[in-house]
């Protein structure tokens, strides 16, 4: 019974209060990562020529670069040209630029796969370049890019428990700290992994749902 | 309308020149187009007859050349104009070009609202207009995947139609259908024809052609090779390479004229 009390006393509030943070980083990071997904990968795709390259050199860096290493760059490293972000605000920094890079991948890769004729057709009624992309290609792109950004979005809420690592205490951190204090590695990070099984499948069944509802004839995955 | 007004072009193009690399697709190619023509490029496949009409609205850049719609010149590189240009000439593709993500009515809508910036019920209204004249009254919540090709091409007509354009430019509309399919498209672009519509269109639809077309013109290896009424230039061109592509496409069709 000790047990069972310590878990419900101890264990659980600390882990609550982890899990609010945790919200607090995945919401943000997300929205962020794939408005930045959506505008980089349309630059990468309809951009000018410079722009182009400037958005693939983004992708190269935020890709290849370990995603610790670029929190620590932000947390660590600014602070050296004077500028200081708080923990929290760093993590969000760090995991909205890392999706955001990843998620232009999986947007170019639908931008690409809208048929070119509808862009003629959209330029012979006056259309404008940008308001082609935002009206016409933009919406079927989003259709195609969701599997993958939805993809993405679960990698981030497992990804969010290295905000630990530059002090911004969310679930794995504050898991981190009692397991430090007791001992009970086991116990107390098998209840994180429920907990993020339960976000990941929360958030997968989310998407799911954005999927059926903008499913349109035409637009529909084969079922096997 | 005075007669003068009448017989001034509504389009004009002049000296229209595309290359890729070194290669010329098309060759300093003019041609004008008074209100109510109905004039038909004929000619074999890589002619040039698709790049000449989308050179006509700039889809396509044209090195040389210079185009004219209502005795006003347009340059393409100023993009408001160019803009307001391509409102006023309607375009129909060989494969129809729909928009995917859109129903019938909402295809015809989309250039109302976005492009025309009317209102919605204005735009809605207008669009069932345009639907109901192809025929598709019936299919205006359907998607392009839901429609035949024959009914696709109906709407990209309507399509055109609803943004007002003074000349449509129709590239080989019936090429992508089934045979069975084909005879309601040319139905609709004979009662638009009817209806005193401008319009240059490239077909392989020869007799369909010869019926409704005021002029011929036999494009090949991207040049304007000779012009005239359809009876003269299906039985009595005065080029030879004229005469051999309608012997040849007559014979084919088992249509003799």
């Amino acid at each position: 019974m000790d047990e069972l009390h310590f878990i419900w006393q101890e264990v659980l509030p600390a882990l609550w209060r982890g899990f609010g943070v945790s919200l607090q980083l995945i919401i943000p990071s997300s929205l962020f990562g794939l408005a930045i997904g959506m505008s980089v990968g349309a630059l990468r795709v309809f951009g000018r020529p410079l722009a182009r390259r400037l958005a693939d050199l983004y992708v190269l860096l935020f890709r290849g670069f370990p995603l610790v290493v670029q929190l620590f760059m932000w947390y660590f490293g600014l602070p050296y040209l004077g500028i200081y972000f708080s923990p929290f605000l760093a993590s969000v920094i760090g995991f909205s630029l890392r999706s955001g890079a990843y998620q232009s991948e999986y947007v170019r890769g639908a931008f690409l796969s809208v048929k070119h004729g509808q862009m003629l057709a959209a330029q012979a009624l006056g259309f404008s370049h940008l308001r082609m992309i935002w009206t016409i290609i933009l919406p079927q792109a989003f259709r195609r890019a969701l599997p993958g950004c939805g993809n993405e979005i679960i990698y981030l809420i497992k990804y969010s428990s290295l905000a630990y690592m530059i002090t911004c205490i969310e679930l794995t951190g504050e898991a981190k700290i009692i397991a430090t204090e007791t001992f009970k590695y086991t116990e107390i990070f098998l209840i994180v992994g429920a907990v993020y099984l339960i976000l990941t499948s929360f958030a997968s069944w989310v998407l799911h749902r954005v999927e059926e509802r903008m499913r349109i004839p035409g637009f529909e995955y084969l079922k096997a | 309308m005075s007669r003068t007004e009448a017989e001034k072009p509504i389009l004009r193009v002049e000296g229209l020149t595309k290359r890729y690399g070194s290669k010329e697709v098309l060759k300093r190619a003019s041609l004008a187009i008074k209100r109510g023509d109905l004039k038909v490029l004929i000619g074999p496949s890589g002619g040039g007859k698709s790049t000449l009409l989308q050179c006509i609205n700039f889809l396509v850049i044209p090195e040389e050349g210079r185009v004219w719609l209502e005795e006003r010149e347009i340059f393409h590189h100023r993009k408001k104009e160019l803009y307001q240009f391509r409102q006023k000439v309607g375009m129909i593709f060989q494969d129809f070009n729909l928009f995917d993500h859109l129903s019938a009515l909402d295809n015809v809508r989309i250039g109302l609202v976005r492009v025309k910036r009317l209102g919605k019920a204005e735009a809605r209204a207008r669009a069932l207009q345009e639907l109901e004249r192809v025929g598709l009254k019936d299919h205006i919540h359907k998607y392009p995947a839901e429609l035949s090709g024959g009914q696709k091409q109906r709407v990209s007509i309507a399509r055109a139609l609803a943004m007002d354009p003074s000349v449509m430019l129709l590239d080989e509309p019936t090429s992508a259908l089934d045979p069975e399919l084909i005879s309601e498209v040319l139905a609709v672009i004979k009662d638009l024809g009817a209806h005193g519509m401008t319009m240059l269109m490239s077909t392989h639809q020869i007799a369909f052609a010869s019926e409704v077309a005021s002029e011929f013109i036999f494009m090949e290896d991207g040049q304007i090779v000779e012009t005239g009424p359809p009876l003269k230039i299906l039985s009595d061109a005065d080029c030879d390479r004229t005469r051999e592509f309608c012997s040849k496409i007559t014979e084919l069709y088992n249509t003799s004229f």
